[in-house]
């Protein structure tokens, strides 16, 4: 079962600051019979904005060295956030690519650091495997109907883009995580500026947090229960930023937000309490009592 | 007057994913869904990406340049016709502007967390704590180790 063995990368955002992501990710991925193995060698992936713009050549020798922890554990990445995912499969496509020699030069760097790279690292984020796996696997795992739950998703822009790097959906059309939360029994809504940018990456706060507010305005507009995100980053613009967004702006929105691995925790009966759902700064309580929580 | 300088999009060209910046024709694709173009009058991808060609993009990695206002939405990129990857344009701006020493404060606190603790993330106390009442391991990075002589592009 050599597919279904996954060596964890965490990053930074989800150990450090959301753990309860982490929990909620490593509950339902047991439930579904994949296996996580684990490596203490990795650092930051490193984060695609702020290193990246601050020096490629770090961001990919960083990233590359992290792929080499891999590829020395003989196994395939499993992420739980876009900035890693963006990061470490933009990263093997560059050394895949090797324009310019690149290669040579980071494989160098490598042996200088103890590491060596030869392309065979595989990145996966969770929910790409989560949308790829068997209709009946995943059905078998969910004990709790969700009700018509309805979910706005936010994929994420490095979820999605560029898609001829990243390789998981429709860069403006995505089908695939809605086909997902429509098996758990959750109902996805479509709304205005569906795969618009939640704005975190925006040096300026106040046009940062407008770009999440105009999503969280849309999504209520259609009467959606909560976000549904993908990536850590994202998480804390909708949730955080909800606090922010009512002090900073004065719009106040009430909108529980979650990542794909707690809907799917919560849809596999894990009791809520046990989730440690209570840190999000929007209280996920309506949305337990819509599930019948 | 603006200093036009050809050897500006020499420097570019170390970024290899913006190799594509000459085949910009201009068209404004990459502008009519740019989130950061919609609020800032000042930013503008195709202007970047020209003034770039053009060589007067020295304003733009200057400290306090529009540049950091993109939100990295990559739609830019999906978008443009002429594979011209704006937002990579703007990336390599912004790797200029940093080894200028002209980034905004946060990006260099960032970029020396990474290389001094291997994370963005200091791990305190309260978070392991956190942790162990979640009935998690306690986590942390493993320490790097970055040759003095990588990441020299860019000059
Ligand atoms: S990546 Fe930047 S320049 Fe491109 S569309 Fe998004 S915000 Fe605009
Ligand atoms: S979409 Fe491409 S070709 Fe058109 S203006 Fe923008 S960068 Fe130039």
């Amino acid at each position: 079962m050599a597919e279904d063995a996954y060596l964890l990368f965490l990053g930074c955002m989800i150990p450090l600051r959301h753990p309860q992501i982490e929990l909620a990710a490593r509950k339902s991925m047991e439930n579904l019979g994949v296996s996580l193995r684990e490596s203490s060698e990795f650092t930051c992936c490193p984060e695609p904005w702020n290193m990246k713009a601050s020096s490629l050549e770090k961001w990919l020798l960083i990233a590359a060295r992290n792929l080499a922890v891999a590829e020395k554990e003989g196994s395939q990445l499993l992420t739980l956030c876009n900035g890693c995912f963006s990061t470490l499969t933009e990263a093997s496509h560059l050394l895949a690519q090797n324009k310019g020699g690149i290669k040579e030069k980071v494989v160098k760097d490598l042996s200088s650091m103890g590491f060596s790279y030869s392309g065979k690292t595989s990145v996966h984020h969770v929910a790409q495997v989560l949308c790829g796996m068997e209709e009946k696997r995943v059905l078998a795992s969910a004990k709790k109907e969700l009700g018509g739950l309805k979910v706005a998703l936010h994929h994420g822009c490095h979820l999605l883009r560029p898609s001829e790097i990243l390789g998981f959906d429709d860069p403006f059309e995505p089908r695939l995580l809605e086909e997902f939360v429509r098996r758990l029994g959750a109902e996805p809504v479509a709304y205005r500026g569906y795969t618009d940018c939640c704005g975190r990456a925006t040096l300026n706060r106040d046009a940062s947090l407008e770009m999440a507010e105009q999503k969280l305005s849309a999504m209520e507009k259609e009467d959606a229960d909560c976000v549904v995100v993908a990536c850590p980053a994202c998480f804390e613009q909708f949730d955080l930023g909800q606090v922010e967004i009512s002090r900073r702006l004065g719009k106040n929105h009430q909108l529980p937000v979650i990542h794909i691995c707690q809907l799917l925790a919560l849809a596999q009966g894990e009791p809520p309490e046990s989730l440690g759902l209570e840190r999000h700064k929007i209280a996920i309580k309506p949305l337990l009592a819509k599930i019948g929580e | 007057m603006t200093k036009v300088n050809p050897q500006f999009a020499k420097k570019m060209s170390q970024v290899e994913s913006a190799l594509d910046v000459r085949y910009c024709f201009g068209c404004s694709a990459c502008v009519a869904e740019c989130p950061a173009a919609l609020r800032f009058k000042e930013f503008n991808p195709r202007e970047i990406v020209i003034s770039t060609l053009l060589g007067v993009a020295e304003n733009l990695i200057e400290a306090d340049s529009v540049i950091w206002q993109c939100a990295t939405c990559y739609k830019c990129y999906e978008r443009c016709p002429q594979n011209v990857h704006p937002v990579d344009v703007i990336t390599a701006l912004k790797n200029i502007s940093f080894a200028a020493g002209n980034a905004p404060e946060g990006v260099s606190s960032l970029h020396k967390a990474v290389l001094e603790n291997g994370s963005i993330i200091a791990p305190s106390e309260a978070i392991q704590k956190r942790r162990a009442k979640l009935g998690l391991p306690a986590f942390s990075h493993a320490t790097l180790h970055v040759p003095e002589a990588s990441g020299k592009g860019g000059e």
